[in-house]
């Protein structure tokens, strides 16, 4: 089981609001990014417990960049 | 002796009754078993009962050679004919893939053509059943000119009467072209599948391992090529769809679309929009239900639901009459245009325009998408389609801004200037040429750096800038907007703007036709 999150589009990690071991629900805000003149959340696509995070708050992200693993 | 009238009508019936069988029980129930009907049951799903005349059940295959000179091909594997769905015309066609295999032989290519000529001749819908192994390799030229002669005849009634193809098997080759010269496409799950090449040419050509599934089903086409324009669960829910389909289209371009008494009321104040669309231009929303508030109850039928998100197309009636609808959605990429789905949308305007269906613009949208990826995408000729395809659409446009409407985007989803007959406004409305943040960066530059707390000039810069220009009050002192309205007014001030408008002629320029940005 587990997933990977991915970037929705181009832009902006505004706030990253898990950290690595936390425990997530399915549908849990886990980034604010930022584009195309709009805040908008990243939510988790699975339960499970953070494995990875590969951005930080302020980097550029591409769609579908790998923003972090869920186990 | 010469024989009986009871004689000749119990060879003639028995002789149709044989023709009809196809290619027989047997050959039926092995497609029962792959959860397909066969041609005559989805016929007969089609159209209104005992309404459908077939022609042609008595035309013969060509083959001479091969040992196919013996061989009896019933129909030559497709049924053609006239029936009514929902008591209408309707021109069908439907291939039997238990007459060898639904191939496409010259008299089977023949038979399509004669009905699509019919189709456009008569002003009719035509309803395409596709399912077939492809080309009939032993007729070569015969089926490769008839390929060529049925793409002739899309071409020919495109924009005269609505076509719509329905994939309930494979279609493969050269035949994959003649859906995509149609308007609308349906597959079905599982038992459908298109492509230019199946999978045994494609490892032989191109050395890549694939299957019919990922190569060309209707997860790809729904989702990945924007080809098909709906996935239904089988056959039946197909058919039932396409019946839908068709009673939101007239019959030809000469004629208007179906009006039907609404049992929704006209007067229905819509103050659930005040829940649905957030003030905080932060928070997203999906335009999905907004529609779904303004429309007549239960009337929305949308098209390319899967394919390019950020865009959502599709029919619906206010006050009984037919629009199309185009709205930005938010929920991707916060409603930005990318090229997928300015493909999508220039294309549905294209059709609403050809048969004389009002469009209803509801804009959320922060521009045309960029950064490399996009520009890289061809954003600017994509782009261009929308425009183009707005600018030339002679129907009634109606356009609501409802949140955001920025630069290219505000032009590109139907403004005045693009030719919209009347423009609202939410009083969250944004219109603009620039966003705050890009113009008082320009602007204030100098200022910003030389201050002792630039964060604070900024905002202050941006706040200034907002309460003087990016909102509604000033689009419509300039007559942008032809008013500014609560939401709880929305669905009643566009049915009273699509009554006003629904007679509207206007002619276009003299010419062959214009060269549309592809």
């Amino acid at each position: 089981m587990g997933c990977k999150v991915l970037a929705p589009m181009v832009g902006k990690i505004v706030k990253v609001k898990v950290k690595v071991g936390d425990k997530v629900e399915r549908d849990q805000e886990i980034f604010v990014m930022e584009s195309m003149k709009l805040e908008s959340s990243v939510f988790s696509p699975c339960s499970g417990t953070i494995k990875e995070i590969k951005v930080s708050e302020g980097d550029r992200i591409e769609e579908d960049d790998l923003l972090a693993i869920i186990e | 002796m010469e024989k009986t009238w009871r004689e000749l009508i119990e060879e003639l019936e028995a002789r149709k009754a044989h023709l009809r069988e196809g290619g027989g029980k047997e050959l039926q129930e092995k497609e029962h078993a792959k959860g397909k009907l066969t041609a005559r049951e989805r016929i007969d799903l089609l159209c209104d009962p005992e309404t459908f005349e077939e022609y042609d059940l008595f035309a013969t295959h060509i083959g001479r050679d091969y040992g196919l000179d013996k061989k009896e091909l019933p129909a030559d594997g497709v049924i053609i004919g006239f029936g009514k769905v929902n008591g209408r015309g309707c021109m069908v066609y439907a291939e039997d893939f238990t007459v060898v295999a639904g191939t496409f032989g010259e008299r089977h290519g023949k038979k399509i053509c004669k009905i699509i000529d019919m189709a456009r001749t008569y002003g009719y819908p035509v309803v395409g059943i596709n399912d077939s192994g492809g080309a009939r390799v032993t007729e070569q030229m015969g089926a490769l000119s008839q390929y060529g002669q049925l793409f002739y005849r899309h071409i020919q009634a495109s924009g005269v009467v609505p076509q719509i193809a329905l994939i309930m098997g494979p279609v493969a080759g050269g035949q994959a072209y003649s859906p995509a010269l149609m308007d609308f496409i349906f597959m079905v799950e599982k038992t459908s599948s298109m492509f230019i090449a199946g999978p045994p040419l494609v490892e032989a050509v191109v050395y890549e391992k694939t299957d019919e599934q990922s190569l060309g089903g209707p997860d790809v086409h729904a989702r990945i090529t924007g080809v098909s324009d709906g996935t239904w669960a089988d056959d039946r829910e197909c058919l039932a769809k396409t019946r839908e389909l068709l009673s939101y289209l007239p019959l030809n371009n000469k004629e208007r679309p179906p009006y039907l008494v609404p049992e929704d009321s006209p007067d229905r104040r819509t103050p659930e929009l005040e829940e649905i669309i957030p003030t905080d231009q932060k928070r997203l929303y999906n335009m999905r239900k907004v529609i779904e508030v303004i429309v007549d109850r239960g009337s929305f039928f949308e098209i390319k639901k899967e394919f390019a998100t950020n865009l959502i197309v599709g029919f619906a009636r206010l006050n009984g009459h037919v629009v199309g609808i185009v709205a930005n959605n938010p929920i991707k990429y916060n409603g930005a245009l990318d090229y997928n789905a300015s493909d999508k949308g220039s294309r549905f305007i294209r059709f609403c325009d050809a048969f004389n269906i009002p469009l209803i613009n509801l804009q959320d949208v922060p521009g045309f998408l960029i950064g490399t990826k996009s520009e890289h995408n061809g954003i600017i000729r994509h782009g261009a389609k929308m425009l183009y395809a707005y600018g030339e659409a002679t129907v009634p446009k109606i356009t609501c801004v409802v949140r955001k409407a920025y630069a290219g985007g505000y032009l590109a989803m139907c403004s005045k200037d693009l030719g919209a007959d009347v423009v609202y406004a939410l009083p969250t409305a944004e219109i603009c040429l620039m966003g705050p943040q890009g113009a008082v960066n320009i602007l204030f530059r100098k200022e910003i750096a030389a201050s002792p707390d630039p964060e604070r000039t900024r905002a202050e810069r941006e706040a200034e800038f907002m309460a003087k220009y990016v909102n509604p009050t000033y689009a419509a002192s300039l007559q942008h907007v032809d008013d500014i309205i609560q939401p709880a007014e929305l669905r009643i001030k566009l049915i009273r703007a699509l009554e006003m408008t629904i007679n509207k002629v206007e002619k276009s320029p003299d010419r062959k036709h214009g060269i549309t940005p592809v």
